[in-house]
């Protein structure tokens, strides 16, 4: 099947190319050779030698100008021991759609494989969907097709989802300062599963069908302020799966005080995932995430944030407290950042949960990048500080060091070395080489 | 009797929308791309060019500055403004991180972008660990029910 895949995505992206260069086209293509050793006291050594191809190509104004192409994926071939599965190559079309897009209206058409992110609905499918605003601060949405089945439950001939999937959004703008949206999806029925620690998570009620509703909202009565969430109600379990609200102060141009609530409840929220479902009931059913995050400007070149996150679980709560600051200079090609964050979370949330363990750390990190013309480089440390020993080691930290070429304005060559210690490896080190091909012919804005 | 309980609404719907595209020329659209290129690496402000008059049912484009509250929280306006996203983003930016299957960390493959607020650098094997019971709603936000393959090898 992987090998089927991996050669329908390269005839695809091979026939694709002659539309392609007839269009205003961007075309990325990144090669990576990796190179790793596990050599594992106990475990038969290894070597890893992956090569993968990523290509990505976005040809725009085809046809009457207003169609575009999108094509997305990857193709690994091992060229050293497997280094993930039982396929010594594989590959995704990740995405692979077409697009007609409206000069009024923001209207639009897609069919192929995408992914929908609209109010409470996040989905890849391969199918169609379509939108448009509405006369009166009114718009619409809605799509249809098959879920994309992308990962394979061990034991199983399914992933847990449903064969079709269709659902849409309606929502209404109000001058600039209210949307409100409410957004449901349905999915046929969930398949059956055969192994029986699955059975059993669906005879009691924790894993289902894939079938929601929920309501978004923003609102800005002054430019100082912003509040914008969403709410989304498992129909199956018959409860609320998440809150998820923010709230955005601006008192100063330069600076945004933000306030954060966010609710789960983890039966309704992870009912269609065999692998989530299977670990909520160690953790119980509901969670809180409470925070905030003061950002400013100091000046263009200067950002300087600090930032609070409070957990609280029945089986415990925890704490995230840290600052960041990025500091870019010489018209933007030297680009900096340091930041600390300290997690005090309690023994209930340890690797190895004791009385006499902890999941506490301390976080600490710092790169440096200079990005010019004809060569680009950069170096990024970090380390986590154990408060307590995890397999015996007190820290886990890595310094990771890349340096590239530019052969010509669209060809750069780059290698990247990173070497570590951590409580899996007493030495992690790892190295890639990375071909980059970047063609943009498009009249487009900036990509990146 | 049923029956035409649900066709009624759905008639009278459908009527909605075909009234309303009768004059869905007068409804403004945003323009396919952003006249200028922007410079990447850069924490864009919208108000350095835009001032906050709304056009119509349009936001403020001051909302979407990319502050670090804005990138870090970026889902809000994803999953309301993606038409919005698109002028100056291609979508190629957005399947960096969310493909729904991927190969290897972002921070990896783009391992000479440091600047790039992407998920899981360093040792995260470790990490997840902890961090996958005090807040797994965050997790299942992107492995839920997809892009979870690498998860499954463990977690059976």
């Amino acid at each position: 099947m992987k090998k089927t895949v991996s050669c329908l995505l390269s005839a695809v992206l091979l026939l694709a190319l002659p539309a392609a260069v007839l269009a205003e086209t961007s075309i990325e293509s990144t090669t990576i050779f990796r190179f790793f050793q596990d050599s594992r006291t106990g475990f038969p050594q290894k070597n890893f030698v992956p090569a993968t191809q990523f290509l990505s190509i976005d040809a725009d104004k085809l046809a009457d100008g207003n169609l575009s192409l999108h094509l997305y994926g990857w193709g690994r071939l091992d060229l050293g021991d497997k280094s993930f599965n039982n396929d010594q190559a594989d590959g995704n079309l990740t995405h692979g759609y077409l697009k007609y897009r409206f000069n009024q209206a923001n209207a639009q058409i897609r069919a192929g494989r995408f992914i929908i992110n609209e109010g409470i609905i996040n989905e890849k499918i391969d199918g169609v969907s379509a939108r448009t605003d509405l006369p009166l601060g009114f718009g619409i949405s809605a799509f249809g097709g098959a879920n994309v089945h992308s990962a394979h439950i061990p034991n199983e001939n399914t992933d847990g989802k449903g064969d079709a999937i269709y659902g849409g959004r309606l929502h209404y703008r109000y001058r600039g300062m209210l949307e409100l949206g409410v957004s449901g999806l349905y999915e046929t029925a969930a398949p059956a599963l055969g192994r029986l620690s699955n059975q059993i998570l669906a005879r009691e009620g924790k894993f289902g069908n894939h079938r929601l509703v929920g309501g978004d909202v923003w609102l800005a009565p002054l430019n100082m302020l912003e509040l914008m969430g969403h709410t989304s109600y498992n129909t199956e379990t018959r409860s609320v799966a998440d809150h998820s609200y923010q709230l955005n102060l601006k008192p100063l141009k330069q600076l945004v005080l933000t306030g954060e609530f966010n609710e789960y409840r983890d039966r309704s929220n992870f009912l269609t995932s065999v692998m989530f479902s299977s670990m909520y009931s160690a953790l119980r059913d509901m969670s809180r995430v409470k925070g905030g995050i003061a950002s400013y400007a100091i000046n263009s070149q200067i950002d300087l944030s600090a930032d609070y996150r409070h957990y609280t679980r029945e089986i415990g709560n925890a704490d995230r407290t840290g600052t960041d600051l990025r500091y870019r200079f010489m018209d933007n090609s030297i680009r900096t950042g340091a930041g600390y964050h300290y997690l005090r979370a309690g023994s209930a949330f340890a690797v190895t949960p004791s009385s006499a363990s902890s999941a506490s750390y301390h976080e600490l990190r710092g790169f440096i990048m200079r990005d010019d013309t004809s060569y680009f480089a950069s170096a990024d440390a970090i380390i986590f500080v154990f408060d307590k020993k995890i397999s015996d080691k007190q820290s886990a930290w890595e310094v990771a060091t890349s340096v590239g070429y530019r052969l010509t304005p669209l060809l750069a060559l780059s290698g990247d070395i990173s070497y570590g210690q951590n409580p899996q490896f007493t030495d992690d080190l790892k190295g890639l080489l990375r071909l980059t091909y970047n063609l943009n012919l498009s009249s487009k804005g900036g990509a990146r | 009797m049923k029956r035409p309980v649900v066709i009624f609404p759905a008639l009278a719907g459908l009527l909605l929308v075909l009234a309303a595209c009768a004059s869905m020329k007068s409804v403004p659209g945003l323009p396919e791309s952003h006249s200028e290129t922007l410079a990447p690496g850069q924490q864009i402000n919208c108000s350095e060019c835009h001032n906050d008059q709304n056009k119509g049912a349009m936001k403020s484009l001051t909302s979407f500055s990319h502050t670090k509250v804005f990138v870090k929280n970026h889902r809000y306006y994803a999953s309301t403004d993606d038409r919005l996203c698109s002028v100056c983003h291609r979508p190629s930016f957005c399947a960096d991180c969310h493909t729904g299957q991927v190969e290897m960390k972002p921070s990896v493959k783009y391992g000479y972008r440091p600047d790039r607020e992407l998920p899981h650098r360093g040792n995260f094997m470790t990490l997840h660990k902890i961090e996958g019971k005090i807040d797994p709603a965050g997790c299942y936000r992107c492995h839920g029910r997809a892009n979870n393959e690498r998860c499954v090898a463990c977690h059976r």
